[in-house]
């Protein structure tokens, strides 16, 4: 059994720790000794030496533009269409991220389970006047699947990857639009990362190129009978890190007393770290940009804690089959840190399978020893639905809280958000739908359907939404 | 023994004190031999002077008997019989979340490693594998009949009671709660969006053409002839859509 001395670590008599040899024995350092002795540590964890001191780097995208200059790919471009801002990645390496023009690219643990994520979102982009489009001819990037089974291969995703931004190309064509209209705007973080590794394989091997060039030619999506690669892969919360002082321009809810944690995605960050927005003004560039620098923006507090670096414990099979390991690894490394250490009032993340968990996986902890029934409650969602919230958007018709299961109405509070009454009225506005309402929408649903089933082939033209008080359609 | 090559591979393979059956050789190369072929081998182990990085910052060797650098040394070393031994259920205890190829100095990618390593368990028709994707199947079904790994309709308290009685803050049916969300797209149940016919056909195909469905038709027969028969009527429905537009 184990026993605690009251630092949170156990006592000599107690059961030890496992995976040491016979030969280990406790250095019973003070706090302060130990605080020392692991400072230099610290101090290399904290900066970016361990992505940076690395040889061998190389900028995947010089082989991109060769590769099309010898006539083997077409490039998608980020053209000045997409009003792109320029940013810094992790070596000082441009990256061009577009701004308007663009294909959502959706998320299925998003969309299925977290919907206020991508709404708030779209949101978003209907306040600051954004053109976009959100279709039906998209499949998930199959990356979740992949990583939790095994079932698939780098063929397979190479392919899916080239399928589903080969749509984000022609996409326009439907409302009368030239090719390359749209650009794909990746929500999931798995998709982001995955996707970036396939680019980096595609670009590195003939091989794979040439088998995956016989599937997309049989699918019918081939340009000029070459693949198309695109320029950039975007993840939406670099659109929010570039636009962030654009949204700080509609904020309406004051969140300086809001102390918050971020918590950055393995597979945004991890895979394809050269590929990541770094910037000195955040955090001394000391972490990933996106998310710390919006919610800086906005005027919260970012609070720093010592498990910054930790995944959430999502584990992709884990969160399926190996729940135990999920749960504690999420109350024991992030939500517990959070709330003793930072005495954190939100975790902002940016990935799907991380906000599934975080905030999935807090009831559980009141059964873990030592809680006494009591557990860990932390308001946990993206940095998007933290976003629309304080620039007004509706708790429930929009950021669409109630699918969270941890306490957001605590963050609700502190922000002053009447959430009891929205709650009520978005119970009557179900009603309404219930008896025949039409439900508000954030666009023109006509346009969600670019071919096939349902599709009429009509010229339409992009309009956004006004931006307007609710963003909604009128 | 050696067997005088300039091979690290042992002829003798086996522990001496097991009563579990000696595997043989001539299996343990094919399965190397298949991690080995993957075009990712080569940019995922690029060497290791087992410095431990990985397995410091692994959230799973937190829980797990596992270690990310047992897994590249077994690879680096070409020791068949330990790698053998770890696809049984080491290589399932990784979470993914590539840490320690964000840390590892040599740039190797255990987690990616490991990836291939899960591959070969599947192609190989491991009993370790199909035990430990017999929960997964769910998420398989719907993957590859629709397109979307996940969809409303998975998330209930039946299936996660230990999320607790929260999932849902406003007590709506789910039907009517999915109609409330303004984007059209995620007005369903079954799917976690609308997806098009052409576009689940067109996934179907890359699953053909790539040997997916032969892997699943490996661990999950059963499975499979759901999924092959769903898919069957879709793409009688898409070639009739087809057909329709040419009258």
């Amino acid at each position: 059994m184990t026993t605690d001395n009251g630092q949170g670590r156990p006592t000599q008599a107690a059961e030890r720790f496992t995976g040491h040899g016979s030969e280990w024995k406790p250095a019973h350092l003070s706090p302060g000794e130990a605080a020392t002795a692991t400072a230099w540590v610290e101090q290399k964890i904290d900066r970016r030496s361990m992505l940076t001191n690395k040889d061998r780097v190389k900028d995947v995208r010089d082989v991109m533009w060769q590769l099309e200059k010898d006539g083997q790919i077409v490039v998608h471009r980020v053209t000045d269409a997409h009003k792109p801002v320029m940013v810094k990645t992790l070596y000082g390496w441009d990256k061009k991220i577009p701004t308007n023009q663009l294909w959502h690219h959706k998320s299925c643990g998003q969309c299925g389970n977290i919907p206020g994520y991508p709404v708030s979102l779209l949101w978003l982009q209907n306040k600051l006047g954004i053109s976009y489009l959100d279709e039906t001819d998209q499949t998930s990037c199959t990356a979740w699947n992949y990583h939790g089974s095994g079932i698939g291969n780098i063929e397979s995703l190479a392919a899916v990857f080239l399928r589903n931004f080969h749509q984000a190309y022609v996409s326009g064509k439907a409302q009368g639009l030239d090719p390359g209209h749209f650009y794909p705007l990746v929500h999931c973080g798995t998709s982001f990362g995955n996707y970036k590794e396939v680019r980096q394989y595609l670009m590195l091997s003939a091989k794979l190129r040439e088998s995956v060039t016989k599937i997309l030619g049989k699918l019918g999506r081939l340009v000029d009978g070459k693949l198309l690669i695109p320029e950039e892969v975007v993840h939406y919360s670099e659109w929010l890190h570039v636009m962030r002082r654009d949204i700080q321009k509609h904020q309406v809810i004051d969140c300086a007393q809001v102390r918050a944690t971020i918590h950055p995605a393995c597979h945004v960050y991890k895979m394809v770290p050269e590929d990541v927005i770094y910037d000195d003004d955040v955090l001394d560039g000391n972490r990933v940009a996106v998310s710390t620098g919006l919610v800086q923006t906005l005027g919260a507090q970012v609070i720093d804690y010592k498990t910054w670096y930790d995944c959430c414990g999502f584990g992709f099979r884990h969160i399926i089959s190996e729940r135990e390991f999920t749960r504690s690894f999420a109350i024991d490394r992030k939500i517990k840190v959070a709330v003793e250490e930072a005495k954190s009032d939100v975790m902002i993340g940016h990935d799907t399978g991380c906000i599934t968990t975080l905030d999935k996986n807090q009831w559980i902890s009141k059964a873990q020893a030592g809680n006494d029934g009591k557990g860990y409650e932390l308001p946990v969602m993206a940095d998007c639905q933290f976003a629309a919230l304080v620039c007004g958007a509706d708790p429930y018709r929009i950021v669409q809280t109630h699918w969270h299961a941890s306490p957001i109405e605590n963050l609700l509070d502190k922000l002053g958000i009447d959430w009891r009454t929205k709650k009520v009225e978005f119970e009557a506005y179900l009603a309404t739908i219930q008896k025949g309402a039409t439900p508000d929408q954030l666009y023109d649903p006509r346009l969600r359907i670019t071919s096939g089933p349902g599709f009429k082939p009509i010229k339409r033209e992009v309009i956004p939404p006004p931006p307007g008080s609710d963003a909604l359609m009128p | 023994m050696a067997d005088g090559s300039a091979s690290r591979v042992q002829d003798f393979i086996g522990d001496p004190v097991s009563e579990k059956p000696v595997v043989p050789r001539a299996k343990l190369e094919a399965i190397f031999q298949d991690i080995q072929a993957d075009l990712r081998f080569d940019h995922q182990l690029n060497g290791c002077l087992n410095c431990g990085i990985c397995t410091a910052t692994c959230p799973a060797a937190h829980y797990y008997d596992f270690s990310p650098r047992e897994i590249v040394q077994l690879l680096w070393t070409e020791n068949l019989e330990g790698i053998y031994d770890a696809m049984q259920e080491k290589i399932w205890s990784c979470a993914q979340c590539y840490t320690c190829a964000a840390r590892c100095p040599f740039e190797n990618s255990p987690g990616g490693l490991i990836m291939l390593m899960r591959e070969v368990a599947i192609k190989h028709q491991m009993q370790s594998a199909k035990d430990v994707l017999r929960p997964f199947s769910r998420v398989m079904l719907k993957l590859i009949s629709t397109g979307n790994q996940l969809a409303p309709d998975m998330i209930n308290p039946q299936h996660f009671p230990d999320w607790g009685p929260n999932i849902s803050k406003v007590d709506a049916p789910l039907k009517l709660l999915r109609k409330a969300i303004p984007m059209a797209t995620l007005n369903t149940t079954e799917t976690a969006w609308e997806v098009n016919l052409k576009t689940s056909v067109e996934l179907y195909t890359i699953w053909e053409m790539t040997g997916v469905l032969d892997q699943l038709e490996g661990i999950d027969e059963n499975l499979f002839d759901v999924i092959t028969d769903i898919m069957g009527e879709k793409r009688e429905d898409w070639k009739d859509f087809l057909k329709d537009q040419e009258d």
